[in-house]
C-alpha cells in the first residue's frame, strides 16, 4: 500500500508518464504480426470514416485528372470529327459530281457454267441463271480475277454468256496507271492486244488493264489482263501491245453476273447489244463460209 | 462531459485531415504535423498528468496510420505532452511568438524520438534525416500552430475551454 501511495499521490505524474512510456515500449516491441493485425481490428471499427474519406480525397483527385485528360480528348476528338464530316461530305459531292453514285455499287450473281459452246470461233458459256433470276441481256459477266464476258441471251432458267476471247467483242480500256486507252481485241488462247496505242503511249510490261466505261457496254473500272509486252513497230505509227487476260476463258466454272449499278434495258447499251447480236448472226454465217468479223466496243 | 466529447471530436478530425489532407500542403516536401498542434493547443495550459494521457491517446491515434512502429508516436507525444505542460506555461511568457517556439522545439523533440525509432538509431542517418526533414516541417507545424492559436484567442473562450482547469 505504501508503494502504491508512493506511486500515485506522491509522484502521479512521473507514474503516468513511466507508465505511457512502457506501455508504447511494450507496444513496439511486440511481433510485427500481432500489432498489424491489432490495428487493423482497431483501424475496422475507428479508421473506417477515414479510409472512407481518403478514398474520397484520392478518387477526386483521380477524378478530377481524368476529367482533365478526357476535356482534352474531347476536344481533340471534336476537331477530328469536324475535319471528317468536311471530308465526307466533300466526298458526296464530289461523287454526286462525278456520277459515282450510280456506278460504284455492284452486286454479283454467282453462277455455274452449264455448258461451253463447240464453236471454234465463237466461244460462249452458258449458265444457270436466267430471267427467272433478274438476269437481263446485256449484263456484264466476271470472273474471280477480272472481266469475262457479257450476256447474250436470256433464258427462263440459263443464259448464254459471250466471252472475250471472239473477234466479235471489242472491249474499250485503258491502262490503269498511265489511263491510256486502247481497244482490246482477242488473238488466241488467253491473249490479247491493245490495239490503238499511240507510239508515245506509256505503257509498260506489267501494266493492269480495266475497262474504261466508254461506249456504255461494260462498266468501267473491271480489271481486263495484264500487258506482257510492248513493241514498238517502226514503220507503224502505233505500239503492238500484247494482252494476258486475268481469268483464264478456257476454264470458267463459276461466274458472277453483275446485276447492280446500272439499267442495262434503257439506254445505248441495249442498242449495241442489239447491234452486236446481229452481228454476231451474221458471223455465224460467216463461219460456215470460213470468215469471222464484226465489232463492238 | 461536453468538453471532453468536443475534444475527442476535435482530435478525430485532425487525425482525418492529418491523413487526408496534409500530403496536399507540403512545402518544400515539409508537410505540417496537425496533431502536434492539437496536442500543444490541448495541454499548454493543463496538469502536466492530462498532457501525458493527451500525448498518448494523440500519439496512439497517429501511430494506428502505421502498423509498423505501433507505439512510436504514443512514446513521443507522451513525452512531448508532458514537457509542453509541464514547462510551456510555467516556464514562457504569455507571448504568441514564444508559444510558437514551443511547438517548433516540440517538433524537434518529437523528431528526434521517432528517428531513432524508426531508424533504429543510427547517428549518421538520424542526424541526416534530422536536418533534412524536421527542422523544416517543425517551422512549417510552428508557423501553423501560431495561426491556429491565434483564431482560438479571437473565439469565444465558451467555445473552446472548460470551465474547470483539469
Amino acid at each position: 500500500m505504501q508503494i502504491f501511495s508512493f506511486l500515485f499521490d506522491r509522484h502521479l505524474e512521473k507514474t503516468v508518464l513511466a507508465a505511457a512510456i512502457a506501455l508504447s515500449v511494450f507496444m513496439l516491441t511486440r511481433p510485427e504480426d500481432s500489432k498489424i493485425s491489432a490495428v487493423r481490428s482497431i483501424s475496422s471499427f475507428l479508421l473506417y470514416p477515414v479510409g472512407r474519406a481518403d478514398d474520397y480525397f484520392i478518387s477526386v483527385e483521380e477524378l478530377s485528372a481524368e476529367n482533365d485528360r478526357l476535356r482534352g480528348l474531347v476536344v481533340s476528338l471534336s476537331h477530328e470529327n469536324e475535319r471528317l464530316t468536311q471530308f465526307r461530305d466533300e466526298r458526296n459531292r464530289l461523287r454526286e459530281l462525278l456520277g459515282f453514285r450510280k456506278d460504284s455499287f455492284y452486286e454479283f450473281m454467282p453462277c455455274d457454267v452449264i455448258a461451253r459452246s463447240s464453236s471454234r470461233f465463237h466461244h460462249s458459256i452458258t449458265v444457270d441463271r436466267g430471267s427467272g433470276s433478274g438476269v437481263l441481256p446485256g449484263m456484264p459477266v466476271v470472273g474471280y480475277k477480272g472481266l469475262a464476258g457479257r450476256v447474250t441471251q436470256v433464258f427462263s432458267s440459263s443464259s448464254r454468256v459471250l466471252l472475250l476471247n471472239n473477234k466479235s467483242v471489242l472491249v474499250s480500256c485503258l491502262v490503269k496507271r498511265s489511263r491510256v486507252v486502247g481497244v482490246l481485241a482477242w488473238e488466241r488462247g488467253n491473249l490479247f492486244s491493245l490495239d490503238y496505242v499511240g507510239k508515245e503511249e506509256d505503257v509498260l510490261p506489267g501494266d493492269t488493264l480495266i475497262t474504261s466505261g466508254f461506249g456504255r457496254v461494260f462498266p468501267g473500272g473491271f480489271p481486263v489482263g495484264t500487258v506482257f509486252q510492248v513493241a514498238d513497230e517502226k514503220t507503224e505509227l502505233s505500239r503492238r501491245v500484247g494482252i494476258v487476260c486475268m481469268t483464264d476463258l478456257n476454264k470458267l466454272e463459276e461466274v458472277f453476273i453483275v446485276i447492280g449499278g446500272r439499267d442495262w434495258e434503257g439506254g445505248e447499251a441495249w442498242l449495241e447489244l442489239e447491234k452486236s447480236r446481229r452481228e454476231e448472226e451474221n458471223a455465224d454465217d460467216d463461219e460456215k463460209d470460213g470468215g469471222g468479223g464484226g465489232g463492238e466496243q | 462531459m461536453t468538453y471532453v466529447l468536443r475534444i475527442v471530436l476535435a482530435s478525430f478530425i485532425v487525425f482525418i485531415l492529418q491523413v487526408t489532407v496534409v500530403h496536399n500542403v507540403t512545402a518544400a516536401g515539409a508537410s505540417p504535423d496537425l496533431i502536434m498542434v492539437m496536442l500543444v493547443v490541448l495541454v499548454i495550459d493543463r496538469k502536466p498528468i492530462v498532457g501525458i494521457i493527451a500525448g498518448f491517446l494523440l500519439g496512439f491515434l497517429q501511430d494506428l496510420g502505421n502498423a509498423s512502429f505501433l507505439g512510436m508516436n504514443a512514446l513521443a507525444k507522451s513525452i512531448v505532452g508532458y514537457g509542453i505542460a509541464r514547462y510551456g506555461r510555467d516556464y514562457l511568457p504569455d507571448n504568441i511568438l514564444f508559444k510558437g517556439l514551443l511547438v517548433f522545439v516540440a517538433c524537434l523533440i518529437n523528431d528526434i524520438i521517432t528517428l531513432n525509432i524508426a531508424i533504429s538509431f543510427d547517428p549518421t542517418e538520424v542526424i541526416f534525416a534530422f536536418f533534412r526533414y524536421s527542422i523544416l516541417s517543425a517551422a512549417y507545424t510552428a508557423l501553423l500552430a501560431v495561426l491556429v492559436m491565434q483564431i482560438i484567442d479571437i473565439l469565444p473562450r465558451r467555445m473552446v475551454r472548460s470551465g474547470d482547469r483539469y
